[in-house]
Parts: structure tokens; C-alpha cells; sequence
């Protein structure tokens, strides 16, 4: 009874969900926030990836931004330098970076805790480095410019309102593919990691297997989400995918909810609206303020802003319906 | 004679720098039976019920599993061998409900992955049924039914155990490791603990378990094996065991009822 309530509110939440989305690129409506709106939905596809691996398997990183990048520039070196259709160099991205975070996959989780968090944050640096060092690649501190849109036949997306729905696309598939996971016998088992690993490898969990595919899976999200993003602004360098983007995403994670797929979206959205809105005018005093809202979000609110606000909802609702209920 | 044994160590050795914990064991676990391992704190039991699920290495020494060296075999394959065990401090899976905790216990027994899952292909629609039905039959076993959707650590103590078999015996056993299964219940949480194994055994399942409350092994067990500082000291029936003066010693006086 509660079950099936439950899921007829989960529907109509949905449905309303795309309805929203759909409505809002066109001018009559919120036409104006289109372009913000594409940044949400490509950090959400990175957020979802950090969630699956911090909040269901708990293991942490602090350098995802490493992995958004390398599919930005994979993307925009193979389409403009080389040529590359932009969807083969998207595919190209993908792979490459999987592969990347597979070979270091195994390694760095030897580590745990606290030394995990400073391995991943190391590797966001090293790779940030890079970008910048490999200049006859990336063209340096200064990037490159002239990358291609991305086309279907003869159909370019070369406006925001185009790249707005193509986004929003793999975003919406990002999410559905993510929350199928959790609720699979995969999803089962990275949630055993997190519990308890000895119990999981007690069940014939492989907890090493796991965490690795977990991490490759998120490199391919944000691998997705980079290539995204260079096709919109046909224009990468390499300060997106510093570390304060790292420390960003985490922030996007735990607003949402670390385990709560859904919560992505609102994580990313508030982020994106308080950094855009707020945040520019405290200039590199934002760090600190990021600091501050994840220190404040994990006291007091450890399940996310996201899921919090669900549970007074839920409870306003149940209050409402028992007023109701009375003569 | 070796059809019916269906676990042994020869030698078996843990050396944790100078400590030896386990140390020059035999043993002969028989198949179908209840066997229980005792012994005063510190003698070993549960780092030897660690080096037959493979969290540890061995030192030296031995072990067969149905007559195969289980020594280099990975801790996760050994679930899907027929090995499985329950740990002293319960170790439940907090981010799940008691029905997911069992569900999980299907791992090995089932094979679909991410991709399968994340498209909902026919195969993992079909696998996931068979899991939770697989899932619910076991958590009935141990009496849970009702429970399925709650949190698995909303449950009383009594219970979490309970369900931590369960999620064990989901992974289709032929070898049960209970790690103080009586540990921390009350007289009817043991009772109903009791008749539980009773039921596992019934079911074909050899059952190891490692336990210092004496009633109930002494109770259950149809052989007991004493250790002591790493040593096996005696084995025998309970009465057997009861009587031997070496186990009374190890015990330093502390009766064995």
C-alpha cells in the first residue's frame, strides 16, 4: 500500500520533472537560463558518477575533475587537431579515459580512507599539470579554440536551444542507466563494499573488482561530460578542471545526496546558481565558502540537502493528509 | 572414509610476526555434522576460521576442501565453492533493507552485470526475479518474512544475527563458518539460534561453529575440537571433551559445565 503510494508519486515527480525540462529552453518560459541549464546537466552527469562511487560504494575522490577533463580535451585534440568525427572522438574519449582510470584503478585502491582522498587528489593536480604542460597538444594555459559543433546528418547543434536538448538527452539516460544500476546485483554489491567489506568478500563479492569497475564507470560519465562541454563551448583550457572543480563536484555530490541518484540534478543546479549567482562576488573567497557549505551540508544533513528537504516534504505532505483526514 | 570429511588443514600455521596464533593444526572437519571449535580467548579460533575464508594467508600448512587445495583460492571464490561464514560482530550491510542484505547473498549464484543492469535486459529481469524469490525463501528460514522491507539495522540484536545467517545460507552452502552465533542473545534468541542450525544441518549443510557459550554447544555439537594458544589440546563428543584434563586446565579451573 505505502510501496505502491510511493511509486505513484515517484511517476508523477517524473513526469513533471520532464515536462519542466522540456519547457525550459523556450524563451515564453525560462529561455534565458538555457545556457546555465546546459552547465547543470553536463555536472550533473559528472555528480552521478561521483555519487555511484562515493555515496553507494564510499570510496572517495577528490580529483574527478581529472577525468572531465581528459574527455574535453581527448574530444576537442582528436575533432580539431585531427579531424575526427566528433561522435568517433566522443567514443574515442570514453574508452581512452576508462582505460586510464581501469589501469590506475587497481593500484590506488590499495588505499583507503583519508590516503585514498590525497591519491585522487594528487592525480587531479598531475593531470591538471599536463594540460597545461603539453601545450603542443592542448595549447597550454591559453587552450584552444575552434572545436567543431556536433551534428546528426545535416542537423548542427550551433545554438544553446539544440545543445540544451542534446544534453539534457544523455544527461536523462546518465541518470536512468545509474539508478537501474543501484538497484541491480551490482548495485547491491557496491553498496556491500561500503558496508562492510569483509562481509562482502565473505559473500564472494570481488570488493577490489568492484570498486575498480565502479571507478571506470564514473571516468566514462565524466569522460561523456567533458566532450559535452567542449562541443557547447567549441573552447577548452585547462582551469575548468582544476582543483576547485574537483572540490565543486564533491560539493554537487553531497548537496544532492552522496547516495541519492536523483539528487544529482539539485545538487549540480544549486551549485551552478549559488556559484554563478552568489559566489563571483566573494572572488577566490569562494573556496572557502565551498569549505564552509560541505562542512555545514555533512554535520548537519550527512543524507544531503536533497533527500533532506524529500523527508520535510514527505512530512508536510503526511500532516496535510491527516488534516484532511479529520471532519 | 575421506567422502565424508569435508574440510581438513595439516599443519596449519598463522604467525603474525612473532606471535603464532594458529599453530601446527590439524583438523578434520566431518561432512553433515555440527562441529564446534572452543577454546579460552586468544587460543585462535577465529583466526583460523579467517585462514579457511581466506582473509588472511597462511603461514604454512595446509587446507583441503573436498579434497582440493584451498590454499592460493581468493577469499571471494571461496563463497562460490561452498564456503561461507558469519562473522562475531555481525557485520550487516547498514546501507540496505534486511531483504536487499539476503539478496546480496545471491551474488555468486548469479552472473548478470552492469551493462545487463543498466539497460534492464530480459536476463537481468530474470536473474533479479529469482533472486528476490530465492532471497525471501531464505529470510523465512530464519523467520524474518515480516521484516523484509525494514532497515536491516532496525532490528534487535537477536535478529540481526539471525539475519546474517540468512544472508549466508543464501550464497547455497555446503560449509557454514558461525563465528559466536550465540553471542550477546537472550534464552529464546539462543533457543530459536539452536534450532535454526539444527534446521541448517538437517538441510545437508556441515556446520563449523566457533562459540564460548557451553550449553549451547555443548547442546548442538556433535564433535568438539578444544583449542588452545594456537594447539588443538583434545577432541571428542561434548561428554568426552567435558571429562579431559587437558581442557579443564586450559580453562584454569573455569568448570566446563
Amino acid at each position: 500500500m505505502l510501496a505502491g503510494l510511493k511509486s505513484k508519486w515517484a511517476y508523477l515527480a517524473a513526469a513533471a520533472l520532464l515536462v519542466f525540462l522540456i519547457l525550459i529552453p523556450f524563451d515564453w518560459f525560462l529561455g534565458r537560463y538555457t545556457t546555465i541549464m546546459i552547465f547543470i546537466g553536463i555536472h550533473t552527469i559528472v555528480t552521478v558518477g561521483l555519487c555511484l562511487l562515493m555515496g553507494y560504494t564510499g570510496q572517495v575522490s577528490l580529483g574527478q575533475a581529472a577525468f572531465f577533463g581528459m574527455g574535453a580535451y581527448i574530444s576537442a585534440i582528436l575533432s580539431k587537431t585531427y579531424d575526427v568525427n566528433p561522435w568517433l572522438a566522443m567514443l574515442i574519449a570514453a574508452v581512452m579515459t576508462g582505460a586510464f582510470a581501469y589501469i590506475i584503478g587497481y593500484p590506488i585502491f590499495r588505499l583507503k580512507g583519508n590516503y585514498l582522498a590525497m591519491a585522487t587528489l594528487g592525480l587531479g593536480m598531475i593531470i591538471y599539470i599536463l594540460f597545461i604542460q603539453l601545450a603542443q597538444f592542448t595549447g597550454g594555459p591559453e587552450g584552444m579554440s575552434g572545436i567543431p559543433y556536433l551534428s546528426i546528418g545535416g542537423f548542427v547543434f550551433n545554438t544553446s536551444f539544440r545543445r540544451y536538448f542534446l544534453v539534457w538527452f544523455f544527461c536523462l539516460a546518465v541518470l536512468l542507466i545509474s539508478q537501474n544500476i543501484v538497484s541491480s546485483r551490482a548495485g547491491r554489491a557496491l553498496r556491500a563494499v561500503h558496508g562492510s567489506e569483509s562481509a562482502a568478500e565473505s559473500i564472494g563479492i570481488n570488493v577490489t573488482q568492484f570498486k575498480v569497475k565502479v571507478l571506470v564507470l564514473s571516468a566514462v560519465y565524466a569522460s561523456l561530460a567533458g566532450s559535452l562541454f567542449v562541443h557547447h563551448l567549441r573552447f577548452v583550457s585547462p582551469q575548468p578542471f582544476d582543483f576547485l572543480a574537483s572540490v565543486k563536484l564533491v560539493v554537487m555530490a553531497v548537496i544532492g545526496g552522496l547516495a541519492s541518484i536523483w539528487g544529482a540534478i539539485f545538487g549540480a543546479g544549486t551549485t551552478h546558481i549559488l556559484s554563478d549567482e552568489l559566489l563571483l562576488r566573494f572572488g577566490e573567497w569562494d573556496v572557502i565558502i565551498y569549505g564552509l557549505i560541505l562542512m555545514l551540508v555533512m554535520i548537519f544533513m550527512p543524507e544531503g540537502l536533497f533527500v533532506k528537504l524529500k523527508e520535510v516534504f514527505e512530512r508536510l505532505r503526511l500532516r496535510y493528509r491527516r488534516r484532511g483526514a479529520e471532519p | 572414509m575421506s567422502e565424508s570429511v569435508i574440510l581438513e588443514t595439516k599443519g596449519l600455521t598463522k604467525a603474525f610476526g612473532g606471535l603464532v596464533a594458529v599453530d601446527k593444526v590439524d583438523l578434520s572437519i566431518e561432512a553433515g555434522k555440527i562441529t564446534a571449535i572452543i577454546g579460552p580467548n586468544g587460543a585462535g579460533k577465529t583466526t583460523l576460521f579467517n585462514l579457511i575464508t581466506g582473509v588472511y594467508p597462511v603461514s604454512s600448512g595446509q587446507i583441503y576442501f573436498q579434497g582440493g587445495l584451498l590454499n592460493n583460492v581468493p577469499a571471494h571464490k571461496r563463497a562460490s565453492m561452498g564456503i561461507v561464514r558469519t562473522f562475531q560482530h555481525v557485520h550487516l550491510f547498514g546501507n540496505m533493507t534486511v531483504l536487499e542484505n539476503v539478496m546480496s547473498g545471491r551474488h555468486p549464484r548469479s552472473s548478470y552485470g552492469f551493462f545487463e543492469a543498466a539497460l534492464r535486459l530480459p536476463k537481468a529481469r530474470r536473474e533479479e526475479e529469482a533472486i528476490s524469490l530465492n532471497a525471501i525463501k531464505y529470510l523465512n528460514l530464519v523467520g524474518l518474512g515480516t521484516h523484509a522491507e525494514h532497515d536491516a539495522l532496525s532490528l534487535p540484536l537477536g535478529q540481526q544475527k539471525l539475519l546474517a545467517v540468512a544472508r549466508a545460507m543464501a550464497t547455497e552452502p555446503r560449509l557454514i563458518l558461525l563465528d559466536e552465533p550465540g553471542a550477546g542473545l537472550n534464552t529464546s534468541e539462543k533457543r530459536q539460534l539452536s534450532d535454526l542450525i539444527r534446521n541448517i544441518r538437517e538441510m545437508g549443510i556441515s556446520v563449523v561453529l566457533v562459540e564460548h557459550d557451553m550449553p549451547l554447544v555443548m547442546g548442538l555439537a556433535e564433535w568438539v575440537i578444544v583449542l588452545d594458544s594456537g594447539q588443538k589440546i583434545a577432541e571428542g563428543t561434548a561428554s568426552q571433551v567435558q571429562k579431559d584434563p587437558k581442557v579443564i586446565a586450559a580453562y584454569l579451573g573455569e568448570e566446563v559445565e
